[in-house]
């Protein structure tokens, strides 16, 4: 378990911290005051500019993904985490009909709402179907606004692009575009999930998109050309908003016992040109540890020691960088192979895994007479002994796994 | 075979049964008139965010174990695709089905339960909740779906029951398909664990009723203790009704009695509590 450096008084801190917030909800994107990438001064709650859409927004936003509890949606609501996130497809549109059910007489500059939806396209090759229209977006961002019960959001990202074709994609751009001079939708954005830095890339750009949500965690291996490809973005004047900070891992951010949470929402933070982070919290008792972030978004030594730990966990996914199979001599698919370990130790699926060994048509001793195996990989996997283990499959019965 | 390898070989078995797992892939049907352009494509806990986004988050608090995907495409270029998310057990599986049912869903006699909507069809069975998406499949689109629906109910082993805590819930201002399991943090707390709800509406009052499942009489003492404390709410956990004061959800009616306990959300009328209450604990036995 990780170890918070201060337990804070729970109601203490929720009482400070509506106090604190008395009168600041506004959104405005005309009271801007505070720079990209400034916080508040010292002492009062965090907040930096979503680039030039000019809202003032606390550095932590509620990701309303993981709950359908609408009295939490409310109480950080009324703790001042006034930026809600969700999506048309979480829970198929009821994560939006129930934020709608509790902004339902809330004044509409007291709260600011980002939601998302995609077209229909081919998971694999992200290539999109004939019925992938302009028109067809169009009505995907009146649904949500249906759903919400608004006539307006702030945002309307373009959900989970992965390549720039894909960022690109015109009638999602003209179908944003519109919206935006409909007022329907005041600023476009667009979210991404893996290879973000070509999609970032693309969104500077288009031209188009005012705001990047991205994924964005201490652990990714890429950490670096997203820094960089953020950066890009923040001088250009979009907003930037970082999600997955825990790292996209079993369980979701809180589920998973051995990272430090607020650590790694502290982590994305340490970067200026992260202007809010989406939590998803699922109880009272994190979203008040969470308020704390506002408080201070240092990075404790304790809490930069729980992240170095955590980064160094091997875990069973392999990125596919596919740097060890030009280090490896022998030229091994050493990314199926560790795909094959973790059909057998992650799913436990004993069938796949040793179907998907046998199609590699291996050498009967796949690293041969190699003594000293020279694949660094970037997970730090002892890559050798992965591979002689998984290959035993090939010894086993099919009868005595089937 | 040296006895190393067996003992793996065997460890490995062990996992499997611990685990409560089924080996073996998913044997995705064949249709007439349908082809499998590229393999069926699977996803584990640490890679469904590649095929849903942020959606994952939600599917992992159900207790995901993983992701199996084919597409079929036929000679007019339509396209089917066949999602079947694996969960740990069927309450799990009806948990993510649930967070997905719309209030409107045209239900279908279908695994435990399914439903189907212009290009959707969507059901349960046992630990799977399946999603059927059809692109450009036209008027056909339900029929099409349907046939899908039938081959896949049949590979995941046919019908299966509802979840039994469900006929606890009374019928009486019941809101249509409002049944939900919340499979983690119930009214957001974590001591609660898990917890089945449903929606209700009397004389245009909405309101809600719960039905926790502990693991024994223990969980629930223990979770009537802690609720008694993030409520200030003095006395010892006892069976029986208590009355609490959550500042999150208002009056809060409870009645603990073996490993179950049971409440009202938003119920102001005290003799509908006590009617709602006394009606549950009549179904439930």
């Amino acid at each position: 378990m990780p170890k918070n450096e201060k337990e804070v008084r729970r109601r203490d801190f929720l009482t400070s911290s509506i106090v604190g917030l008395g009168g600041f909800a506004s959104v405005s994107s005309s009271a801007a005051t505070i720079p990209p990438g400034q916080e508040q001064p010292a002492g009062k709650f965090a907040r930096r500019t979503l680039g030039k859409t000019g809202m003032q927004l606390p550095v932590i936003t509620m990701g309303v993904m993981n709950t359908s509890n609408p009295a939490l949606v409310r109480a950080a609501l009324d703790a001042g985490l006034f930026f809600l996130d969700t999506a048309q497809g979480y829970q198929r549109g009821t994560n939006e009909s129930m934020i709608g059910e509790v902004l339902k007489g809330r004044p509409r500059d007291t709260f600011a709402l980002a939601t998302k939806s995609n077209l229909p396209r081919n998971q694999t090759t992200g290539q999109y179907a004939a019925d992938a229209t302009e028109e067809a977006y169009t009505k995907r961002i009146d649904t949500s606004l249906k759903n919400l019960g608004l006539d307006h959001v702030e945002i309307y990202h373009h959900h989970g692009a992965w390549s720039r074709e894909g960022a690109l994609f015109e009638p999602i751009l003209n179908a944003l575009e519109k919206a935006k001079k409909a007022g329907k939708i005041r600023f476009a954005g667009i979210t991404t999930h893996r290879n973000e830095p070509e999609v970032i890339h693309a969104a500077v750009d288009s031209k188009v998109y005012d705001v990047v949500l991205t994924a964005y965690n201490f652990r990714q291996k890429h950490a670096e050309e997203i820094k960089k490809a953020i950066a890009r973005a923040a001088e250009a004047g979009l907003g930037v908003i970082a999600m997955k900070t825990i790292g996209g891992n079993v369980g979701g951010a809180y589920h998973n016992q051995a990272i430090d949470a607020r650590a790694a929402l502290k982590w994305a933070l340490q970067d200026t040109n992260v202007h809010t982070v989406i939590t998803g919290f699922t109880t009272f008792d994190q979203l008040e540890l969470d308020l704390t972030v506002l408080k201070d978004i240092s990075l404790t030594r304790l809490e930069r020691e729980n992240l170095r730990v955590a980064a160094l966990q091997p875990g069973l996914y392999c990125q596919g960088c596919g740097r060890c199979v030009t280090q490896c001599v022998r030229r091994l698919p050493i990314p199926d192979l560790m795909r094959a370990s973790m059909y057998l130790y992650g799913y436990r699926n004993l069938v796949a895994a040793q179907d998907l060994v046998f199609s590699l048509a291996l050498p009967a001793s796949p690293c041969g007479n190699c003594s000293a195996c020279p694949v660094r990989c970037l997970n730090r996997w002892n890559v050798r002994e992965r591979i002689q283990d998984v290959v035993r499959l090939r010894e086993v019965p099919s009868e005595f796994i089937a | 075979m040296n006895m190393l390898f067996l003992r793996w070989a065997l460890g490995a078995m062990l996992l499997l049964m611990a685990g409560g797992v089924e080996a073996g892939t998913i044997a995705f049907p064949e249709m007439s008139g349908w082809d499998q352009p590229g393999k069926p494509q699977t996803y584990s806990p640490e890679t469904l965010y590649e095929c849903i986004n942020g959606a994952a988050d939600l599917y992992l608090s159900y207790d995901f174990r993983e992701l199996h995907v084919a597409e079929y495409t036929n000679a007019q270029k339509a396209s089917v695709t066949v999602e079947i998310y694996r969960h740990s057990t069927p309450t799990q599986a009806f948990g993510i089905y649930s967070q997905e049912r719309l209030a409107n869903a045209k239900l279908l006699d279908i695994g435990a339960e399914g439903y189907q909507e212009p290009a959707v069809l969507n059901f349960f069975t046992g630990p799977y909740y399946v999603k059927i998406s059809g692109y450009e499949t036209g008027a056909e689109d339900e029929k099409i779906l349907l046939a899908f629906g039938r081959k896949v109910e049949e590979i995941l082993g046919g019908k299966t029951p509802l979840p039994d805590i469900l006929s606890a819930f009374p019928k009486e201002g019941l809101k249509q398909h409002s049944e939900k399991f919340i499979s983690k943090d119930f009214l957001g707390y974590s001591f609660l664990h898990s917890g089945f709800t449903a929606d209700y509406e009397l004389s245009g009052k909405p309101f809600k009723i719960f039905v926790i499942e502990g693991r024994d009489r223990d969980d629930c003492r223990s979770m009537i203790e802690k609720y008694l404390r993030e409520t200030k709410t003095p006395g010892e956990p006892v069976e029986g009704l208590r009355r609490l004061k959550d500042r999150h959800h208002g009056d809060v009616d409870l009645f603990w009695k073996g490993r179950f306990i049971w409440g009202t959300l938003n119920l102001d009328d005290p003799s509908l509590r006590s009617k709602y209450l006394k009606e549950v604990e009549a179904r439930a036995r």
